[in-house]
């Protein structure tokens, strides 16, 4: 398997997912929906794993790559929520998210280099990646929601949409902080020591304090919806700059650790 | 304002207060020396703070604002001054110790009084929070208690055993023992174990085949280079028009310098290198260019192809996919542990973590000497018990992601 291949697969996948979110949104049978997602999922699942034998290693390690597991957790995280919560609009979103990143795979791949450096070695790479990258799709429909009720939504915001939000960003920052955990400890394993204060751990721990004041805004102040609203959006700005604006920052040049995608 | 209850805007208040000593204090006495905390000035220091605790606990119903620490407006308000000063710590490029801070303290943040004061508000929230809702204690507030004592306890004594907490780095070379190491201010400092390097090893991965400018040096295609992985079985390739076709490969070789050229001939020693000769096709001109290519070593030079006047190939220094260190370790007690310390595999001994760190980067996979980082951190457990309360929360958090709403109403 080859970023040659990208392309059908990814097309093939998102044929499907779109037919499950429609279907979705037409109300057909929940089983018809889960069954076109869950289909477009093992489609684009077998790529990954085919990248992940052809190289290797798993496809982790370039931003391409991360894309690609966020790509696949969008329509995931979105099925999870229909089958809990069934909201119709919910895997229509999550659609539109994967096929964004989809197509900047598509358009702007980055470095696809087979080779893995000794420092990401380790068992803990997987499940640290692969961690994050779901908590960041479900905080990325958290922010697309947000955004939708902000400023989409001609009709008052509903308590059900804000109960979603709050979910959304429950299970996001539940996640998030596993990644972080299992970041420390195997920063431990790798580099001696749980907790270095490298620009990515800085900035991952503002991101994960501005989610705590979402929570903790919403219980307190359960009325103030736009408040807590905008206080999402800017969460999820501080997780951009965690994951790749650090690549682009000129006080993070040269000193951060954790940038493995540039050469 | 400060009229009860208190909300956001004293809480706000309160940060800037926070702020504005933390400046003073940086100001007028400089930034925090950490190593000061270093045992039993942190045991002392961690009694008087829990103490402190405890008696704003019992305090509550007497003072407001102790009371008022563990309401979700102090928590709401130090939260966004800790991410805002985070923030402001990502923004700022960090200079070690031993270099000059500016005057705010900015740019060593982690010493800087504005950022512990900030900082120890929010334990101080999140203490007393843990106290309100763990006592008297009942089940269904274990999540809530996992997360916020965990944060609260892996906050503290990280911050508190970070004195306690040795980074050594120690030099060894093939076939001897080796007990001194140095600490992060260049002091030998003796040790209670040594290491003998019995071997150290790089594993490499396959070459790579790519084409540079000829003028810039810069890989092409720009902004988005390509590659040939000389992998087993790969005798041709692509390289943007180039068609790349392997005459001959030797994984062992030395380069021979004739009377116009150079070329490269088998040669089982130290300092070898990997050559390979091989023709290049331009698809779109015709023209073929044959010759060889090699990545050179500490010995021998590398050797490019030039294909035109624009372009030439190249083949860039070996990754390397393992390093690893054979080592003996003798402890005072007369014990002896043969082991391989690599990248991700350090080796735990008499309290200390070894780690492979470096190694004589000139020579590469001949280096006869290795770099470890011996690391001693006697508060890790306390941090990781804080760690795995905070992993056990999360969990919970995730599971209880619907059922929460009942549950934190109070």
């Amino acid at each position: 398997m080859t970023w040659d291949y990208f392309v059908p697969f990814s097309i093939a996948a998102l044929h499907f997912w779109g037919f499950g979110a429609f279907a979705a949104w037409r109300g057909r049978k929940p089983y018809i929906v889960g069954g076109l997602t869950l289909i477009g999922l093992a489609i684009f699942f077998s790529f990954i794993v085919g990248m992940w034998i052809s190289l290797e290693r798993p496809p982790m390690r370039t931003m391409g790559e991360t894309r690609l597991w966020y790509s696949f957790f969008l329509p995931l995280a979105g099925l999870i929520t229909y089958s809990r919560w069934r909201y119709k609009w919910i895997l229509s979103f999550s659609f539109i998210l994967s096929l964004v990143f989809i197509c900047i795979n598509i358009f702007k791949p980055e470095i696809h280099n087979k080779t893995l450096m000794p420092a990401l070695q380790s068992p803990w790479f997987t499940p640290h990646v692969i961690v994050y990258m779901f908590a960041y799709a479900m905080l990325g429909a958290a922010t697309v929601m947000a955004i939708y009720l902000l400023w989409f939504k001609k009709k008052p915001i509903d308590s059900r949409e804000m109960d979603l939000c709050d979910n959304l960003t429950y299970v996001g920052l539940a996640f998030m902080t596993l990644g972080m955990l299992s970041g420390a400890i195997w920063a431990k394993e790798a580099w001696g020591h749980y907790w270095s204060w490298d620009p990515k751990e800085t900035w991952a721990a503002a991101t994960w304090f501005s989610y705590l004041i979402y929570i903790h805004f919403r219980l307190g102040k359960p009325m103030l919806y736009r408040k807590a609203l905008i206080l999402l959006l800017i969460s999820f700005v501080l997780l951009q700059m965690c994951w790749y604006g650090i690549n682009y920052l000129p006080s993070a040049q040269g000193v951060s650790i954790h940038t493995y995608n540039l050469n | 304002m400060w009229i009860r209850p208190w909300g956001f805007k004293e809480g706000c208040l309160i940060g800037a207060g926070l702020l504005v000593t933390g400046w003073l204090l940086q100001i007028t006495i400089g930034e925090i020396d950490w190593s000061l905390f270093a045992c039993p000035v942190n045991i002392i220091v961690l009694v008087l703070y829990i103490a402190g605790i405890v008696a704003m606990h019992c305090l509550r119903k007497r003072v407001y604002f102790f009371s008022w620490i563990s309401h979700y407006t102090s928590a709401v308000s130090s939260l966004l001054w800790v991410a805002g000063i985070t923030v402001v710590m990502g923004l700022i490029r960090q200079v070690p110790s031993g270099h000059p801070a500016d005057v705010l303290g900015f740019s060593r943040m982690l010493s800087a009084w504005p950022f512990i004061l900030l900082y120890i508000w929010m334990v101080t929230v999140l203490g007393l929070t843990t106290l309100r809702a763990g006592f008297p204690f009942r089940w269904k507030k274990l999540a809530f208690l996992l997360n916020h004592a965990g944060l609260f306890i892996a906050l503290i004594t990280a911050t508190l055993g970070n004195a306690d907490m040795q980074r050594l780095k120690m030099t060894t070379r093939i076939d001897n023992a080796e007990w001194r190491a140095m600490d992060e201010y260049g002091k030998l400092i003796e040790l209670p174990l040594a290491i003998e390097l019995k071997d150290f090893t790089i594993d490499e991965y396959p070459p790579k085949l790519m084409l540079i400018d000829n003028e810039t040096g810069r890989t092409l295609p720009e902004k988005a280079p390509e590659h040939l992985l000389l992998e087993e079985g790969v005798t041709e390739g692509q390289l943007s028009d180039w068609l790349v076709t392997i005459r001959q490969t030797i994984p062992w070789a030395a380069s021979v310098a004739t009377e116009d050229t150079v070329k490269f001939t088998e040669f089982h020693s130290m300092g070898a290198t990997y050559a390979v000769y091989l023709q290049a096709i331009n698809q779109k001109t015709k023209t073929a260019k044959e010759g060889w290519v090699s990545c050179g070593s500490f010995i021998f030079p590398y050797k490019a192809l030039r294909l035109d006047s624009l372009t030439s190939l190249i083949m860039p220094e070996r990754e390397p996919q393992r390093f690893a260190s054979t080592v003996k370790v003798y402890t005072e007690d007369g014990k002896q542990v043969e082991d391989t310390i690599a990248v991700n595999h350090p080796l735990n001994v008499a309290g200390w973590n070894i780690y492979q760190l470096s190694y004589d980067d000139t020579k590469g996979r001949w280096s006869d000497i290795s770099v470890f980082e011996l690391v001693r951190d006697p508060w890790l457990p306390a941090v990781y018990a804080g760690i795995i309360m905070m992993v056990l929360g999360a969990i919970c958090l995730f599971v209880n992601a619907q059922k929460r709403k009942e549950e934190d109403a109070e």
